[in-house]
């Protein structure tokens, strides 16, 4: 290896591998995205009914649905897991308010992920930010709430002091990367990942150390006062708030309008996809890298603010998994704010459901882990989407013929799955 | 920063690495009193037992790692790959040989778990090769899919997503030290990773095929064939690390939160890349992490007020610091790119 000193181009494979893969998803048509996600989610859905079937006949149980001589018995029904689990999702009234919940929380952590590969860059490290941020949140709150009176002036003030603090924490936390990335190089796929476990001792280490609530066994900071703690309003619930759910929403629409509209977002896109164009129209693009992951983490250390004034109402240990369901949801909505909507609506759906059927079925709820995790690896090969239009297409045309006359583009308007003669991908 | 100038700082790096320890012996042999000594008296036979079975998983990813990133297959799924086997060594010794499986059936977990990674790593092959998967992506998936599947599998199995403890597989006792069987298979894999890659024919295709594929091809070898290869080596190296952390130490699989293999995969990653994609650095980077992990379970039992949390997450502190500063390594030129042969 000693013998190939070239320099500066040499190591960013793995950038060049984060740009193709940004460009792909972001100059496929929007129809066609939509297309893939949907196959993603389809198959995946197949393919976790034949996991259901495969884990039912080799759980035991008193009464399965369906025997088979020679064969075994089978304790799942695929199609009563999906039919409870979309149903658990929505009725009774308080497991929707748990969709909601679900569906909020995953809005931050979807969006943070968009941001960030939007930059052209993987921000694997939600989960971290979440975690500090959810904990400068708790930390913020207490230490504010003895200097307020207690009213409804007070919780806004509280309120707002804990979205901040979280933000702050959370962008600062994002940042470490970025510098990390744009001055010393290091990818940010591994210290993303890296930066999770640390964050999750740092903070265990903090609550138990200093900020433990002396009157409780477990690691928790005391509760927040409840006058600060994001009111219910429609679903009588005490782990959803309305006020939540539109304040994401909201908060949707301005990242993409922060995206789409604002100078910012035009220099973040296009030192995503063209980092050579953004340097040359002098964006200064290490900047802009430490700039975009602050961004990513304080979106992400708002939903920890959000899981605590909303959900938890203190800090605790086993905060749940939203980091990673953000970045299925993110590329669920091929990274546009605006999709991380339905994504995430649907992700909150699974989660519930999965309680559901855990509930009802004794079904385990990671099914939904596995589900997550499909879902991702079929949207990373929209090759195979297209390798399967063209087959229904054209019957015996062999799907792996590489013709490389068609335009990546060129059928864009087609409602069909695309890909008819684009099978090839461009070296 | 060049690569050469990398590479100096990771010489720089390891010299400092020396120096330290040499140092600390210093100290223990003036100082025989002072707190630094009693840090270094740790240093003994059963340490270096404990850090060659903490290093078993990090090092065979990391020798995954190096035969998939070479070939052109960048697989950021080896922790995926660790967890599976990891699940499968248990899942198996435990349903042949019941509540108190013999060797024999632990040994048949032993090969399942390999032969399961393998099969995973197949499918992440399929996925990457003949349907041009973006690989970052896809490995992500590999990783989430089994973080998903094998607490789902666990409670399917056990009902709660540990599973009960069963035996660990019998060590050699080599007199002045005694080793479970994965080490000694990593002892011998890392220098036989080196040999392969380094002094024969297959070696120099893996090499090509990342470097440059078109080459490869044109002197008549198939680099699909030699990528497929390099993937499935991963597999069977990740297959070794997962079912030699799980029967050779733990006796357990164990499914809650990051799961026992917690994050070892990605410091395999780490250890290779600081490695620059040599088995034997590689090997050199396992050890570092591992005597780190070592070390800080060794403070606890000597009952120092660290809290353990805090302790744990000093490898990850130290794959950090050492990404930060070596920096950007020298990837293959073709990683990550899809090769089309141009025939057919």
């Amino acid at each position: 290896m000693s013998d190939a000193p070239d320099g500066d181009d040499s190591g960013s494979s793995w950038r060049t591998q984060a740009n193709r893969a940004l460009a792909r998803l972001v100059d496929a048509s929007a129809a066609e995205r939509i297309l893939i996600s949907l196959a993603a989610l389809v198959l995946s859905v197949v393919i976790g009914a034949v996991i259901i079937l495969v884990s039912g006949w080799v759980a035991t149980c008193d009464s399965p649905f369906f025997a088979l001589s020679g064969v075994g018995s089978f304790c799942y029904d695929p199609i009563a897991v999906y039919r409870v689990m979309l149903v658990g999702a929505l009725w009774p009234p308080y497991n929707f308010a748990i969709t909601l919940k679900e569906t909020t929380l995953l809005l931050f952590t979807g969006l943070s992920v968009a941001v960030a590969f939007r930059a052209g860059m993987f921000n694997i490290g939600t989960q971290g930010q979440l975690v500090l941020g959810a904990l400068g949140t708790a930390m913020a709150v207490l230490w504010v709430a003895p200097f307020v009176p207690a009213s409804v002036v007070g919780g806004l003030l509280l309120i707002a002091v804990g979205l901040l603090a979280g933000a702050l924490v959370g962008g600062v936390w994002g940042a470490i990367p970025g510098a990390l990335k744009a001055y010393a190089d290091a990818n940010e796929v591994i210290t993303t990942i890296m930066l999770n476990f640390v964050a999750t001792g740092i903070a265990f280490t903090l609550v138990s150390e200093v900020f433990k609530d002396p009157n409780s066994q477990t690691v928790q900071t005391r509760s927040i006062p409840e006058f600060a703690q994001l009111q219910a309003v429609v679903f009588d619930s005490t782990v959803f708030s309305m006020f939540a759910l539109v304040g994401a929403l909201a908060l949707v629409v301005g990242v993409y309008w922060m995206l789409n509209s604002t100078s910012f977002g035009y220099d973040l896109r296009t030192s995503g996809v063209q980092p050579e164009a953004a340097e040359y129209g002098g964006v200064d693009s290490k900047q802009m890298t430490v700039s975009s992951m602050t961004v990513s983490g304080a979106l992400a250390g708002l939903g920890g603010a959000v899981y605590v004034l909303m959900v938890a109402s203190r800090w605790q240990t086993g905060i749940p998994s939203l980091g990673f369901d953000g970045i299925t949801v993110s590329i669920l909505a091929g990274n546009n704010p605006l999709g991380v909507i339905p994504a995430g609506l649907l992700f909150g759906a699974l989660k519930t459901g999965s309680l559901a059927i855990e509930f009802q079925l004794s079904v385990p709820k990671q099914l939904v882990g596995v589900l997550r995790g499909l879902i991702i690896l079929f949207i990373a090969m929209p090759e195979f989407f297209r390798m399967v239009g063209s087959r229904f297409r054209f019957g015996d045309e062999s799907p792996a013929v590489a013709t490389d006359g068609g335009s990546e583009r060129a059928d864009e308007t087609t409602d069909v799955i695309p890909g008819a003669d684009d099978g090839g991908d461009e070296q | 920063m060049s690569y050469v100038e990398s590479d100096r700082k990771r010489r720089w790096l390891a010299g400092t690495a020396v120096l330290a320890v040499v140092a600390l012996f210093a100290v223990e042999l003036f100082f025989p009193e002072s707190p630094v000594s009693e840090l270094v008296r740790i240093v003994d036979a059963n340490y270096v037992r404990s850090v060659l079975r903490l290093a078993v998983p990090i090092a065979f990813a990391a020798l995954g790692g190096i035969f998939a990133e070479k070939s052109g297959v960048i697989n950021i799924g080896l922790e995926g790959l660790l967890i599976i086997s990891a699940f499968t060594s248990i899942a198996v010794a435990g349903t042949i040989g019941g509540a108190d499986p013999t060797q024999l059936h632990l040994w048949v977990g032993f090969v399942a778990a390999v032969l399961a990674s393998v099969l995973f790593a197949l499918l992440f092959a399929v996925v990457c090769i003949e349907f041009k998967a973006d690989q970052i992506i896809a490995g992500l998936a590999v990783w989430l899919i089994a973080l998903g599947l094998a607490p789902f599998a666990s409670k399917v199995i056990w009902g709660q997503v540990n599973s009960p403890p069963v035996a660990t597989l019998g060590s050699f006792d080599f007199g002045f030290i005694e080793v479970s069987p994965p080490v000694v298979m990593m002892l011998v894999s890392v220098p036989a990773a080196w040999y392969v890659l380094n002094r024969t024919a297959f070696g120099r295709w893996i090499e090509a095929s990342g470097e440059n594929p078109k080459a490869l091809d044109t002197v008549g070898v198939d680099v699909r064939k030699v990528r497929y290869s390099g993937v499935l080596l991963s597999g069977f190296f990740s297959g070794l690390g997962g079912a030699g952390l799980a029967l050779g130490r733990v006796g357990q699989f164990i499914g809650g939160g990051a799961t026992m293999v917690n994050g070892r995969g990605w410091i395999g990653i780490t250890a290779y890349l600081f490695g620059n994609y040599n088995p034997l650095g590689a090997f050199g980077a396992s050890f570092l992490f591992a005597s780190l992990d070592a070390l800080q379970i060794r403070l606890q039992q000597l009952g120092y007020s660290i809290p353990s949390e805090l302790i744990g997450i000093i490898p990850y502190v130290t794959v950090i610091v050492v990404l930060a500063f070596v920096g950007r390594t020298r990837i293959p030129d073709a990683a990550g790119d899809h090769y089309e042969s141009g025939e057919e």
